[in-house]
C-alpha cells in the first residue's frame, strides 16, 4: 500500500455528476440524423415480405409467376430458392447440454411455425411495387395443429414442431443445497410454520421502439456494408458470417441513429439475413423497413411465463426457504438468446430477502407464436414482480404490514457485501435508507390512515398502497460467468482513446447506443479523465470499421461495463504521455502527477506551467524531439471484463384509487428512490428512470398480446396493443440515495432496466391491496377495468347487490342502442383472453 | 378466430320447396351477396365471395361440400373453406342447416362455425356478427325472391 501522499491525484471530476444536455439531440431533434430508412443508394431495390397468415402450417405450393411479372419487380425468392444458402438463425445460448431445438429458417421453407413468418420476399424498384407485388405471391398452405397455449403445451398435447417430438426445449435447474450456497428447500418448506403457494403469469409483452427495425444491404463494394437498426452491430457482424459462411472481414455493419430498442433490436433477424441474400442475389443494394404492424407481429416478443411460487417461512415472519418453478414460452424459434432471459431471472427471485434455501427450475416450452427474447429487464422483471408479490401474500398470510415483513428479510447495510443464496455478491447498497427516503416522500403512513378512512366509510373508491423493493443484476457481465452458463460469448467491453494532433479527443467504444445518450456521457467521463473541455471528445461508435471491437449494449451494461473500459483507456493515455512530458520537464516521470488535463512536478508549486496533452498530442504528431525509444502516438486500447455485476436496487411505491364499481384504476401517486450508485449525468438517470416506470406500468395495467384460438395475433396494432404515452401516466416522485458500486472506478450501477423492473409489481400490489377487502386474491396482469371489476364481483366479499331497476331504465326493452338479441350474438366467443381473472 | 354463428329466418314457402332451392348451390351460392358461383355439382360447388370486415376487404376463394345430406329430414351440413387472396388468410366454415314447416311457410335454422385466421381475424372481429347479420338479411331477401317468384 503505498502512503496516501504519494498516489497520483484522482482527476477532479467537473463533468461526472452535471446534467449536461445530451448532446445528440441537437441532431435528433432537429431532424438532421439519417436513420436506416433514411439511407438511398444508387440503384437501391426495396424488400418486401410475404408473411404466413397462419400459426402452423404445410406449405404445399408456392405460385410467384403473377408476383414476378408485377410491374417494377427484380427478383422473388422463396424458402425453396435460399434453403442451402441461408442457414439456420443464431441462438447464441443454449442453456443445457440437451437443449431441443428446431432449425430457424429466415424463410421458411416447407412449414411455417408462427403467424407472421416469412415464407417469400419481394424485390421490387419501389416498396410501393415490391408490396404490391408480395400481395400476389400465391401460397398453399396444409393447416396444421397449433400449439398455442403455454401450459398445455408443455403437456406436449399438440407438437409446435411434430419432428422435434416434444415441446419441451430444456430444463435448468438451480438448487442452492447441490450448489453448496444455501440448505434445502424441501427440508425448509417441511419445516415451515407457513407456507405460501402463489401462481403468477407474467403475460407476453411486445417491445414498441419508436423507429421501426430497418436493413440497408450495399453489396457492390469490397465488403458487404449492411445498416441496421439494431443494438448489436458486433454481434450483428460475426453472427452474419458465422451464418452464412461469409468471410467476416468481408463484412461491415453500421448501427446509425438506433430510435429505440428495449432489447427488441437485440436480435439478428430473418429479415436482416434475407436482406443480405437479396442484395447478394441481385448485386444491388437493397433495404427493408417494417411496418409497425409487421414490427407488432413478427419483431420478437417479451416475457410470457407462468411463474409457480412456494414460500417458506417462520410463524415470526422470517423467511426459510424459497422454490421456484417456471414455464417459459418460447414461442416459434430460439432467436439469439431466447433460452437463456428467463435464466437471466435465476439469481434475482431472492431479490433482496436473506432466504437461506432456494430452488429454481425452469422449463422452456415451444409453441407456435412469434419467438420470445429480451425485453427490457430480461428475466429480472419477472423475477421481481413474483418474489414483490409473494411477499406480499406472506404479509397477508401472518396478517401483518408489507413493508414491515420485508424489512425483517432484507439484507441490512451492515451485512454488505452479502453472499446470496445464488451465491452473488452483492457489492453494495442500503434498503434502509432508500425505503426511510421513499416512505418519506409518499407518506406512507398518511395514506394507509386515509385508506382506513376509505375503506370504513365504503367509499367506492377504494385506495391501496403497493410496494416494490427491488434489486437487480447489472453489467452483464464477467465472461467467467457467462461461460458457466453456456452463453456463446464473453461480457468484456472495448474502448480507444485517440489524441488528435489539435488537442481534440476521439472515443471509440463498443457500447452501441441506441438512444441512451452515450455520446454525452463518455464525453463527461473523458472530460474528467483526461482534463479537456467537454466539447471537445467526440465519441464514435456504431460502425464496425470504426469499432472494430465490442460486445454491444444489453442489460444495463453500458456504463458499468463500457465506461469502464472508457476509463482504462483514458488512464493509458496519460501513462503513455506521461514520459514525454518528463521529458519536456526535465523531470522524473514519478515526479509527475496528472491534473486538470496537465502534468505538473510533485512540489514545484501552483504557479508552475507543467504541460498540456493537448501540447503532448501535438508533440507526438510531429514526433521531432521525442525521448529514446518512444512510440509517437498517445492514443490506447482497453478491453474490459467486469469480475462482478452490480447492483442496484430501490423502494418504490405506489398509491391507487380503484373505482368499485367500474373497475377503473387511477395512479394517485408514485414514488421511486433508486440506488444506482454515483450518477454521471442526473438529466439521463431521470430519462432512463420516467421511460423505464411507464414500461413496467404498462405491463401491469395495459400491455398484453393476445392471441386468438387459431393463433392469430389480434393486438397487432397501437389500437389493441394498448401502449400508453405521457397523457396516460401521472408526474413520478423520483429521488436517490447512493451506495456506490466497489466493481468500477466509478462507483455507478447501471439504471436502463431499473424503473421497468421495479414498477410492475408495486403497481399490482397497489391495485389488489385497494380492493382485498372483496375477497379478491389475484388479478392477471394487465390489470384492465374489466378484469378488476369482475375480480370484484367474483371475490368472495365482492358481488354488489343488483342494480335498482329505476338506474337501470336505459336498459329497458324498445330503448334505443341496444345490442341486437339472439344466441349468436357474443362475438369473438373463441377469443382467448389467456390468463382472464384467476 | 374461431366464431359460432346463428341465425334463423322464416320464408314464405313450404318446407319441400325451401330445402329444393337451398340444396340447388348454384343457386344458393347466387343469393350470397359478393359471391360468384364457378362451377357446382349436386355435391360441391367451387367460387369466391368478396367480404368487407371493417377495414378489410378480402375476397375467399374456395371450394364446398356436403358432408351431410338428409332430404327426408330436411337437414344439411356443408363444409366450405376459401382461401383470402393477396396472402389475406384463410376462412373455413362448417355450416349446419336445418329446415322446419312453420305455418304454411319454412322456418330455417342455420348454425355456422367459421374458423378465420389472418388480418380479417385481427381487424375484422369486432364486427363479423354484425357484417354476417347484414349479409343474412340480403341472402334471406334474395332467397325469397327466388321462391315467391
Amino acid at each position: 500500500m503505498t502512503a496516501v501522499d504519494d498516489r497520483p491525484q484522482a482527476a477532479s471530476t467537473h463533468e461526472v455528476g452535471r446534467d449536461r444536455r445530451r448532446k445528440e439531440d441537437q441532431r435528433l431533434i432537429t431532424g438532421r440524423t439519417r436513420w436506416t430508412d433514411n439511407l438511398v443508394l444508387p440503384g437501391m431495390l426495396h424488400l418486401a415480405m410475404v408473411r404466413s397468415p397462419l400459426a402452423h402450417a404445410r406449405i404445399t405450393g408456392i405460385d410467384t409467376t403473377a408476383a414476378r411479372q408485377a410491374p417494377g419487380v427484380i427478383a422473388v425468392l422463396t424458402g425453396e430458392d435460399v434453403k442451402d444458402l441461408q442457414g439456420s438463425l443464431p441462438c447464441a445460448w443454449p442453456i443445457t447440454e440437451d437443449q431441443k431445438a428446431p432449425p430457424h429458417p429466415a424463410i421458411a421453407v416447407d412449414r411455417v411455425a408462427f403467424s407472421g413468418e416469412v415464407v417469400a420476399v419481394v424485390a421490387a424498384r419501389s416498396s410501393a411495387a415490391a408490396r404490391d407485388a408480395a400481395e400476389l405471391v400465391d401460397v398453399d398452405y396444409e393447416d396444421l395443429p397449433a400449439a398455442l397455449d403455454l401450459r398445455s403445451a408443455a403437456q406436449d398435447d399438440t407438437l409446435a414442431h411434430p419432428d422435434l417430438g416434444t415441446n419441451r426445449s430444456a430444463t435448468w435447474v438451480f438448487d442452492s443445497a447441490e450448489a453448496g450456497t444455501g440448505s434445502s428447500v424441501e427440508d425448509a418448506i417441511a419445516e415451515a410454520d407457513v407456507v405460501v403457494e402463489r401462481e403468477f403469469r407474467q403475460q407476453r409483452l411486445i417491445p414498441a421502439f419508436m423507429e421501426p427495425r430497418s436493413t440497408v444491404v450495399d453489396p457492390t463494394g469490397e465488403q458487404f456494408v449492411m445498416w441496421s437498426a439494431t443494438q448489436v452491430p458486433h454481434i450483428l457482424r460475426l453472427m452474419l458470417a458465422m451464418t452464412l459462411g461469409v468471410d467476416e472481414g468481408k463484412v461491415r455493419v453500421i448501427a446509425p441513429d438506433v430510435g429505440g430498442g428495449f432489447g427488441g433490436k437485440l436480435q439478428v433477424t430473418p429479415e436482416e439475413i434475407i436482406t443480405f441474400l437479396v442484395a447478394r442475389h441481385t448485386g444491388k443494394p437493397c433495404k427493408w423497413t417494417e411496418t409497425r404492424s409487421e414490427s407488432l407481429l413478427s419483431a420478437h416478443h417479451g416475457r410470457d411465463q407462468w411463474q409457480k411460487l412456494t414460500l417458506a417461512a417462520k410463524a415470526d415472519g422470517t423467511v426459510t426457504g424459497l422454490k421456484v418453478e417456471l414455464l417459459a414460452d418460447m414461442g416459434a424459434y430460439l432467436g439469439l438468446v431466447t433460452p437463456g432471459v428467463p435464466i437471466l431471472g435465476a439469481f434475482m427471485f431472492n431479490s433482496i430477502y436473506k432466504f437461506p434455501a432456494y430452488h429454481f427450475s425452469c422449463t422452456n416450452v415451444f409453441t407456435n407464436k412469434t419467438w420470445t427474447d429480451a425485453y427490457r429487464g430480461a428475466g429480472r422483471p419477472e423475477a421481481t414482480f413474483a418474489i414483490e408479490r409473494i411477499m406480499d401474500e406472506l404479509a397477508l398470510e401472518l396478517g401483518r404490514d408489507p413493508m414491515e415483513v420485508r424489512e425483517q428479510n432484507w439484507i441490512t447495510h451492515e451485512e454488505f457485501p452479502f453472499t446470496t443464496v445464488c451465491g452473488l455478491e452483492y457489492d453494495s447498497g442500503n434498503y434502509e435508507a432508500a425505503t426511510e427516503r421513499a416512505k418519506e416522500l409518499f407518506g406512507y403512513d398518511e395514506l394507509r390512515a386515509e385508506q382506513r378512512r376509505r375503506r370504513e366509510s365504503g367509499d367506492r373508491v377504494q385506495l391501496g398502497l403497493g410496494i416494490s423493493t427491488f434489486t437487480e443484476m447489472c453489467g452483464l457481465a464477467p465472461s467467467r460467468v457467462l461461460g458457466s452458463l453456456n452463453y456463446g460469448a464473453g461480457g468484456w467491453e472495448h474502448a480507444s482513446v485517440r489524441m488528435l494532433p489539435t488537442g481534440k479527443v476521439e472515443v471509440i467504444t463498443g457500447s452501441s447506443a441506441h438512444g441512451q445518450g452515450h455520446e454525452t456521457a463518455w464525453s463527461q467521463i473523458v472530460a474528467d479523465q483526461l482534463g479537456v473541455p467537454f466539447e471537445d471528445v467526440e465519441v464514435l461508435h456504431g460502425d464496425t470499421q470504426i469499432s472494430h471491437k465490442g460486445l454491444d449494449t444489453y442489460g444495463s451494461r453500458s456504463l458499468v461495463v463500457g465506461g469502464q473500459a472508457v476509463i482504462n483507456a483514458a488512464k493509458k493515455v496519460i501513462e503513455k504521455a506521461r514520459p514525454l512530458a518528463a521529458y519536456q520537464l526535465e523531470a522524473n516521470p514519478d515526479d509527475l502527477e496528472f491534473r486538470d488535463g496537465k502534468f505538473t512536478v510533485k512540489g514545484a508549486g501552483a504557479d508552475q506551467e507543467g504541460v498540456g496533452l493537448a501540447g503532448l498530442a501535438l508533440a507526438v504528431f510531429a514526433a521531432h524531439d521525442l525521448p529514446e525509444g518512444m512510440e509517437p502516438s498517445l492514443d490506447a486500447d482497453a478491453t474490459f471484463d467486469p469480475v462482478n455485476f452490480s447492483f442496484p436496487h430501490g423502494t418504490h411505491l405506489c398509491a391507487m384509487e380503484v373505482d368499485t364499481e367500474t373497475g377503473a384504476t387511477t395512479m394517485r401517486s408514485y414514488v421511486c428512490v433508486d440506488d444506482i450508485g454515483n450518477v454521471v449525468n442526473p438529466l439521463i438517470v431521470e430519462g432512463q428512470v420516467h421511460g423505464g416506470l411507464v414500461q413496467g406500468i404498462a405491463q401491469a395495467l395495459w400491455e398484453e398480446a393476445v392471441y386468438d384460438d387459431q393463433g392469430t395475433l389480434v393486438s397487432g396494432s397501437f389500437v389493441d396493443y394498448t401502449l400508453p404515452t405521457t397523457a396516460d401516466t401521472i408526474t413520478f416522485v423520483t429521488d436517490r440515495t447512493t451506495s456506490p458500486a466497489t466493481s468500477n472506478d466509478l462507483g455507478v450501477k447501471g439504471v436502463g432496466e431499473a424503473g421497468c423492473i421495479a414498477s410492475t409489481p408495486a403497481v399490482v400490489n397497489a391495485v389488489l391491496d385497494a380492493i382485498r377487502q372483496f375477497g379478491v386474491k389475484d388479478i392477471v396482469m394487465p390489470c384492465t377495468p374489466e378484469r378488476v371489476w369482475r375480480a370484484i364481483q367474483d371475490g368472495t366479499a365482492g358481488a354488489m347487490s343488483e342494480t335498482a331497476g329505476a338506474a337501470a331504465g336505459h336498459f329497458a326493452e324498445g330503448e334505443p342502442n341496444q345490442d341486437p338479441p339472439g344466441a349468436g350474438s357474443a362475438p369473438a366467443a373463441g377469443t382467448t383472453q389467456e390468463g382472464g381473472q384467476a | 378466430m374461431a366464431m359460432e354463428l346463428h341465425h334463423t329466418f322464416t320464408v314464405d314457402a313450404p318446407p319441400e320447396a325451401t330445402w329444393a332451392l337451398l340444396t340447388d348451390l348454384e343457386q344458393v351460392g347466387g343469393c350470397f351477396p359478393g359471391a360468384t358461383v364457378t362451377s357446382a355439382t349436386d355435391a360441391e360447388f367451387t367460387g369466391n365471395v368478396k367480404v368487407k370486415l371493417g377495414p378489410i376487404g378480402v375476397t375467399y376463394q374456395g371450394e364446398g361440400r356436403f358432408v351431410e345430406r338428409d332430404d327426408e329430414a330436411h337437414r344439411a351440413v356443408i363444409e366450405g373453406l376459401g382461401k383470402g387472396l393477396r396472402g389475406l388468410g384463410n376462412a373455413s366454415a362448417k355450416v349446419v342447416l336445418q329446415l322446419e314447416p312453420d305455418g304454411d311457410g319454412t322456418k330455417a335454422d342455420v348454425a355456422t362455425s367459421l374458423n378465420i385466421t389472418g388480418k380479417p381475424a385481427q381487424f375484422g372481429r369486432g364486427v363479423m356478427q354484425t357484417v354476417s347479420d347484414k349479409l343474412l338479411g340480403q341472402f334471406v331477401e334474395c332467397i325469397e325472391g327466388k321462391l315467391t317468384s
